[in-house]
């Protein structure tokens, strides 16, 4: 090849390359005069939608005798099943078979005899735990099983203690959807201070786990043995272990997993527990299946308040709680757990109010109010973090922290509550409306004011938001009037998975709807193409006929 | 109160020799603290059965122990397959060996004469419980399977074939491939790698090989 010719085909080269350079195309370009046209995204796919309140068991919200207990109104939409609290109070063993046969409960979950005291009561009490995952894997396909819905679409890996039950673990025999007992968060579990309790953890999970009593008084040891649930005692799958305590102290408690215990209590296994003030005739509700209003106080409760509600905050990280879905093996899952996940590189990415996250929230942890009530609110930080609780429209008293009283003199009245993790409040709420306790009625949010307390995944509104609502301002489904739009757009999958633009309302449906693509510009990519190709064609041909002159 | 457990577990003990006698029934269940049996079958004739062709003892143990020779597994039956004759008659004795609750269920049974096609024993702990029930003579492969949250899922899954069966169930412990598998590191040594490397360089010259003997031959 004679030098000319090899100047020649490098100007020629370079001038291709420029041309390619100057025509390349990009995944995004500059807008020209009229940026690209509005895309509505408003996702109405049926499959996508829910009913705000599916309404399943409207006869579950009266006020109702059952077995001889009074079950006390609860007007939200899933009200829980008054046949199970007639149960958590009276024990299986003191039921009708027919009671029994309208829960979910075993034989042996709740036994409650011997009123040691003479006070009209029983002060024996067996508590019989089970160890549930929800949303967990299946080698018979890509779903999650006994799977248990936070929000609309969203379904993370979860792990919960749950009152011994029986039969199906499922809705019905062809649903993967996980029985009504079985969710988050763990059950609130109450005793009287004084009673002789006996709680059986029955590890039907395939990890070790404890269960240990935060706050409650109980003793070390028991002949020698671990009775306080730490780690180096675990209960193995497929047995079970009992720990047992007389508590001589009142108050707002917590009980917990303590076996690699910054991951297990945080995938879930956690609850508040209550001791409650000796009283005579004095039947607690040993279980308050997910959290919320409580339907049979204690005999201290109900004298002084109109009614109590248990608030419990829990955060998920997803990069844990997909673990248990992106494996099978238990041996993976172990592994994954305890050496490949590392807490100190976590998020939370989900918040929980009563194991729900917005707008399910509305459906069972909205907390109802009448004017001039004064309400107990129990709230335990079951978290990583530190929350805020702050209530639109009103402030409440501190009256207890972690379960101890506070000296009416030094009660504090404010409208943001910081508790750290584990830590209880219990608070009084006054909904008389003198401009301090109360603005007066209104559907009133509270929350976490941490702001990512309210987001789910980063999705507003979510997480911990909930209602607290005059009754004025509820329909006769317990769902909150006035915001059919707002509970429309958010009871839909599409929302909370965040395929779906906000506002598709009216006008602004193209004003803030989702913006379109540009059209790709053919011209410029068949120049592209055209002189990258030939350059590279150049190239090629300069250096197979050099190379063949080099042979010859 | 230190007779309590002691009542307890004469109650289970007086519970577990009369256990079918005992059971208070609701309905097809009957049901105590020991456990519970729905739609036991000892004497109803399936439709297509004119008869029992023979009937048989199976004794089906649940646990964590089951599950020691199956790699990757939690909980297990003893055995993942039973087969029988059509129109058998099948006295079980469901023994768990574990100390918390398993169950034995058995699906797609005809529902005329098992309410939701389903055959279910469950024991709230250790234990055993004896029920019975007849098979209709269609050739089909029936779940077996304790229905416990992830038990199932960690290996309590077996199947029951009529008749030689309909072919297998997915994801039967040791008998079946799953539709969800989990993924395991491979064991790469040094010999493999050098394998690999070998038929690389082997792949490499094999056209110029052939080259050069096309050129030597004429």
């Amino acid at each position: 090849m004679n030098k000319r010719l090899l100047i020649l085909s490098t100007f020629v080269i370079s001038l291709l390359l420029a041309v390619a350079f100057h025509f390349a195309p990009s995944l995004t370009e500059s807008a020209t005069l009229v940026p690209p046209a509005t895309v509505v995204n408003d996702n109405q796919d049926i499959a996508n939608i829910e009913k705000p309140c599916s309404n399943e068991h409207p006869e579950w919200r009266a006020a109702q005798v059952i077995e001889g207990v009074s079950i006390a109104e609860a007007p939200a939409c899933e009200a829980d099943n008054p046949y199970t609290i007639a149960a958590a109070v009276k024990g299986v063993n003191n039921i009708s078979m027919a009671t029994l046969m309208q829960t979910d409960l075993a034989q042996d979950a709740i036994t409650l005899s011997d009123d040691l005291d003479h006070d009209g009561d029983p002060d024996i009490v067996h508590i019989k735990l089970e160890i549930v995952e929800l949303n967990g894997s299946t080698p018979d396909g890509e779903y999650p099983v006994n799977s248990f819905a936070i929000a609309p679409g969203i379904q993370p890996g979860l792990w919960v203690f749950a009152p011994k039950s029986r039969g199906m673990a499922v809705k019905n025999f062809n649903s993967v959807v996980a029985a009504p007992m079985l969710r988050a968060p763990s059950p609130s579990i109450r005793v009287e201070q004084g009673d002789q309790v006996f709680i059986s953890v029955e590890n039907t999970h395939y990890l070790p786990h404890t269960l240990h009593l935060h706050g409650v008084d109980h003793p070390w040891h028991i002949d020698g043995k671990d009775n306080d649930g730490t780690e180096e005692h675990p209960i193995f799958p497929g047995t079970n272990g009992t720990y047992s305590f007389q508590a001589r102290h009142a108050g707002t408690m917590i009980y917990h997993c303590h076996v690699q215990t910054a991951q297990h209590f945080m995938m879930g296994l956690s609850g508040l527990f209550v001791v409650e003030e000796n009283q005579p005739n004095n039947w607690v509700q040993t279980f308050n299946i997910g959290a919320g209003q409580v339907r049979h106080s204690s005999v201290a409760v109900k004298n002084n308040y109109a009614q109590e509600y248990d608030l419990v905050y829990q955060s998920l990280d997803k990069k844990l709680s997909q673990i248990i879905q992106h494996y099978i093996d238990p041996r993976l899952i172990a592994q994954q757990m305890t050496r490949e996940y590392n807490m100190t590189e976590s998020f939370e990415n989900y918040f929980l109010l009563n194991g729900h996250a917005f707008p399910y929230t509305l459906r069972d942890s909205i907390v109802a109010v009448h004017d001039n009530e004064t309400i107990k609110l129990r709230i335990a930080n079951l978290q990583r973090s530190s929350i805020a609780i702050h209530f639109h429209g009103h402030k409440a008293t501190i009256t207890a922290y972690d379960g101890v009283s506070q000296a009416p003199a030094a009660q504090i009245t404010r409208d943001v509550f910081d508790i750290a993790p584990a830590q209880r409040l219990d608070l009084d709420l006054n909904t008389a409306n003198n401009g301090l306790n109360s603005y007066g009625s209104g559907l009133w949010m509270f929350h976490d004011h941490v702001a990512t307390g309210t987001t789910t995944d980063g999705m507003e509104p979510g997480g911990n938001m909930a209602i607290l609502a005059y009754r004025s301002l509820m329909d006769d489904q317990g769902m909150p009037t006035m915001h059919e739009e707002l509970l429309t757009e958010l009871f839909n999958k599409a929302y909370y998975t965040k395929k779906q633009a906000l506002w598709n309302q009216g006008d602004f449906a193209k004003l803030l709807g989702d913006a379109g693509v540009i059209a790709p510009n053919y011209v410029h990519i068949i120049l592209f193409g055209l002189s990258a190709g030939l350059a590279l064609g150049v190239v090629m041909t300069v250096f197979i006929f050099r190379n063949k002159k080099k042979n010859q | 109160m230190k007779l309590f457990p002691l009542f307890f577990a004469m109650m289970l003990l007086f519970c577990s020799a009369h256990v079918v006698a005992n059971m208070p029934t609701a309905g097809n269940m009957s049901m105590d603290e020991k456990g519970m049996i729905m739609n036991a079958n000892p004497d109803q004739l399936p439709r297509d059965c004119p008869q029992i062709s023979e009937t048989i003892a199976l004794t089906i143990r649940a646990g964590r122990k089951h599950a020691l020779k199956l790699n990757g597994k939690m909980y297990a039956f003893d055995q993942q397959e039973w087969r029988v004759k059509p129109c058998t008659k099948i006295n079980i004795t469901f023994i768990n060996d574990d100390q918390i609750r398993h169950q034995l269920m058995i699906h797609g049974l005809p529902g005329y004469l098992y309410p939701e096609g389903m055959f279910h024993l469950e024991l709230n702990g250790e234990g055993s419980l004896q029920a019975s029930l007849i098979l209709p003579a269609l050739k089909k492969t029936y779940l077996v399977h304790c229905e416990l949250p992830q038990h199932a899922e960690k290996g309590m899954k077996a199947q029951l074939k009529v008749d030689g069966g309909d072919g297998d169930l997915p994801s039967i412990p040791g008998l079946s491939a799953a539709i969800k598998t989990d993924r395991y590191w491979v064991d790469w040594s040094h010999a493999t790698v050098a394998i690999l490397l070998l038929c690389v360089v082997i792949g490499a010259t094999l056209p110029w090989l052939v080259i050069r003997l096309k050129k030597s031959k004429p």
